[in-house]
């Protein structure tokens, strides 16, 4: 002890240098995942780009800001909304908006493309969920990368979480932790807090575009009862259950609910009520965010296969048809775009404006094959 | 504003501890110090 205490000035010089090496390395680790540059390669179906803020101004320069990828038909007809990335622990939505960015072909009407919608909540992960930073694709042009991010804002961009968060228009309570949920923050507010004012920036770009109908793009543990399934708006039920019926004559698998009256923030709600486009919500199933998964990897994300899920689907625990194959990322993103191959069928034959998507791959296309191919 | 306090108060306990580091003689303590100094120059430096 009396060792120790001679040479404690330089013990404290040795365990504040270890210190100070952790603290660079993870530093250095979350700097560079809050600042990666993720590449979209837009396809020659987009015909130009503009960034969400110019439809809320307080967006601008800060994470909050993103970009939106426009696809103009050769013909007039009407337009489309797709939002992917709400919830970037979600990637089949994020992968769907951008294999339609990438490959898509619009012949009639405009689909407006946001793959990261909450841009802030791709900078960072949730904690305590030892969940990836990125995953990757194989396609013509190499290996790609694409980032796996957080249900909700970046702490760093907007903080402190109030111990009960209040839905301003509604008046809505809500865990503290929901304030930073981008999907429970609709309508928005210009001047909120960030999550609000991306809220906001959708809400005048539909009204500002008057866009016809929207499509948002998520996912949800398996053990969640509102899985494989569309949500839809009362004045787009005709439309949500025509589709429907056509994606259940091709054997997918899904169900149609309501929007609840009483339940706000949410895109399918609120869109609908303060525009005039007809708002959609559709959920697949992904493991890697479930509470009964056992490792978080890259493979969870991509294949979907998970042996501690398939016991629970042996007990009867899960919403979804589910077994060793898994439920892969093909699969979850064929079943996204199939919908909105359906969802626009639908929307052209009762609203007799047209919206006419080609190029994209069929929900068939992508058992047979990897989802690279369709990246560019 | 609430973040500049935030940081403030977060160099504040930062400085704190580190003046602890210095101060004890129990290695223990040294090793406590340290572990909590690093989230809190993350904090400071708002990289995470």
């Amino acid at each position: 002890m009396k060792s120790l205490q001679k040479h404690s000035l330089l013990m404290s010089i040795i365990c504040l240098g270890i210190s100070t090496v952790i603290a660079v390395m993870a530093g250095l680790d979350f700097y560079s995942f809050r600042h990666y540059q993720e590449i979209i390669k837009p396809g020659s179906g987009v015909t130009e780009t503009f960034q969400l803020s110019q439809f809320n101004k307080n967006l601008t320069g800060t994470f909050g800001d993103t970009t939106v990828y426009v696809m103009k038909g050769k013909k007039e007809g009407g337009s489309l909304l797709v939002l992917g990335g709400t919830h970037p622990n979600e990637p089949s939505g994020h992968m769907a908006a951008i294999t339609l960015i990438e490959s898509g072909q619009i012949d009639a009407g405009t689909v407006y493309v946001i793959p990261r919608t909450n841009n802030s909540a791709f900078t960072h992960n949730d904690s305590q969920e030892a969940s990836i930073h990125f995953y990757h694709f194989t396609t013509a042009s190499g290996v790609r990368t694409f980032v796996y991010g957080s249900r909700a804002t970046n702490p760093l961009d907007q903080w402190p979480d109030p111990d009960v968060y209040i839905h301003k228009t509604s008046g809505q309570t809500l865990s503290g932790s929901e304030t930073r949920n981008l999907n429970r923050a609709y309508p928005g507010v210009a001047d909120g807090n960030l999550s609000e004012e991306v809220a906001y920036a959708i809400t005048t770009m539909v009204q500002s575009l008057n866009i016809d109908m929207e499509v948002d793009l998520h996912e949800a543990s398996p053990e969640y009862p509102t899985i494989n399934a569309t949500v839809a708006h009362e004045r787009a039920m005709m439309i949500a259950s025509q589709a429907i019926l056509e994606l259940n004559f091709e054997g997918i698998e899904m169900s149609l609910e309501p929007s609840p009256v009483k339940l706000h923030g949410l895109t399918h709600r609120e869109l609908g009520d303060y525009t005039n486009t007809l708002a959609l919500l559709m959920e697949t199933g992904n493991a890697s965010q479930g509470r009964l998964r056992g490792r978080s990897s890259e493979a969870l994300v991509l294949t979907g296969k998970d042996k501690f899920y398939t016991w629970a689907a042996k007990l009867g625990f899960v919403y979804i048809p589910y077994d060793d194959s898994g439920v892969s990322i093909e699969t979850r993103v064929g079943r996204h775009l199939q919908g909105i191959i359906e969802f626009t069928k639908a929307f052209t034959d009762q609203e007799g404006k047209a919206i006419t998507i080609s190029g994209i791959p069929t929900y068939e296309d992508l058992q047979s094959s990897d989802l690279g191919k369709w990246l560019n | 504003m609430i973040t500049l306090i935030y940081r403030a108060i977060a160099l504040l306990i930062f400085v704190f501890t580190g003046i602890e580091l210095f101060k004890t003689d129990k290695l223990m303590d040294k090793i406590n110090a340290c572990m909590v100094m690093v989230p809190l120059a993350l904090r400071i430096l708002m990289i995470k």
